[in-house]
């Protein structure tokens, strides 16, 4: 018995936190497009699996397959005004979906019609907005880059902790249960 | 593709498959005795650490189950070991889902139990190495096309907006049935030669 203990905490030990078993879609809106992707958590893309696009009240928007690293991108149709949801299927058993809400889907196209400023400055107008935009990209890259690091080092010791407390617990629940059975004797 | 999520499955399938689960817990919990619940918690531990490494494979991603390796150990006492695993995957890590804890448990547990009652009394009268192995494996693969075939089942009674198709779990099921066939014969033949009693769920 104290040989197996002994092997679990050593398998314990080499496994790799980072790996699971869920399906997720990452759905975000970019101008007039729609882009996302599914992924296992864990690792994994699914490939050449089915995805449908679906406004609130049901009618398909868009559909197709998913390519070799999950992904899927489609159009927007001008007259949208409810949430949109996007929805993978692996076929066998895996289903995530992932909702857009309205006002992303409006968001976006309604920030570029103000942009009819008077004619003869609107070529400078054009190039100061481009330039401006690179510059706050690259400043939010540079600014987020070690939140993200860091965010990836706690949910691969967040992992860690959930599976060892799902090992002591179990661990607990035996003990509980000889226990009980000791008191009963 | 064992762990079904929430909102999938229709009502009926969800209480059948929680009654079944109860019945197989209430048969299970009632077989561990005091030599049945260390190693109850000891497969059961080392089954939730295991099935957490996940390997992509085509369209999805498998990992080991293990439930022929736990029929052959436990018996009955399957069903609340892999009710305890199914339990802390869905609270830990969101995987599966709380109203699909009896389905999920039925789907992962029964083929395991079936199996192992079918082909354990040969594993455990044979005294050849290769036989042996060969019919541990055979309870692997067979554990996990019946739990494939369960899952299916399953959704497919439900609603037949996400049926599986059967060309893709083949694809992913096949080669997770060789993985946990070479895994259940050499944990067996492993057990076999160093405490064969390991492998009597029974006190007999």
């Amino acid at each position: 018995m104290k040989r197996a203990v002994l092997a679990l905490l050593l398998a314990l030990a080499t496994v790799s936190p980072a790996s699971a078993h869920k399906l997720k879609v990452f759905a975000t809106v970019e101008g007039q497009t729609v882009r996302g992707y599914a992924f296992f958590i864990g690792g994994g893309r699914p490939e050449g699996s089915p995805w449908v696009a679906k406004e609130a009240a049901g009618t398909v928007i868009a559909s197709g397959t998913t390519d070799a690293e999950g992904r899927f991108a489609f159009a927007l149709p001008a007259a949208i005004a409810t949430d949109l949801t996007v929805t993978v299927d692996t076929q066998e058993a895996h289903v995530a979906s992932a909702t857009l809400a309205a006002t992303r889907l409006a968001g976006a196209p309604s920030l570029v019609p103000p942009a009819a400023a008077p004619a003869a400055g609107a070529a400078d107008v054009a190039v100061d907005d481009a330039r401006l935009a690179a510059l706050i990209a690259g400043a939010v890259q540079k600014e987020i880059e070690p939140m993200m690091e860091q965010l990836e080092a706690m949910d691969a010791r967040l992992r860690y902790t959930d599976i060892l407390s799902g090992v002591f617990l179990i661990i607990g629940l035996a003990g509980i249960g000889l226990w009980m059975r000791g008191r009963r004797r | 593709m064992a762990h079904i999520p929430d909102g999938l499955l229709s009502v009926p399938v969800l209480l059948c498959g929680a009654g079944v689960a109860a019945a197989g817990v209430g048969l299970g919990l009632r077989r561990l005795d005091d030599r049945l619940i260390p190693r109850a918690g000891i497969l059961a531990a080392a089954v939730f650490v295991g099935s957490l490494v996940s390997i992509p494979v085509g369209p999805s991603s498998v990992h080991v189950l293990l439930s022929g390796l736990m029929g052959l150990m436990l018996g009955t006492a399957t069903f609340p070991a892999v009710l305890v695993i199914l339990l802390l995957q869905t609270l830990l890590f969101g995987f599966g889902g709380l109203t699909t804890l009896g389905v999920n448990t039925v789907n992962i547990a029964l083929p395991g139990v079936l199996f192992a009652l079918l082909l354990g009394p040969a594993i455990r009268r044979t005294g050849h190495a290769a036989t042996r192995a060969a019919l541990a494996g055979l309870v692997g693969a067979l554990s996990v096309a019946g739990t494939g075939g369960l899952v299916a089942l399953s959704l497919a009674v439900s609603s037949s907006d996400y049926t599986p198709v059967a060309k893709v779990l083949m694809a992913t099921y096949v080669p997770l049935m060789i993985g946990e066939a070479f895994v259940t014969a050499t944990i067996v033949t492993f057990l076999a030669r160093v405490q064969p009693d390991a492998l009597r769920p029974a006190t007999s």
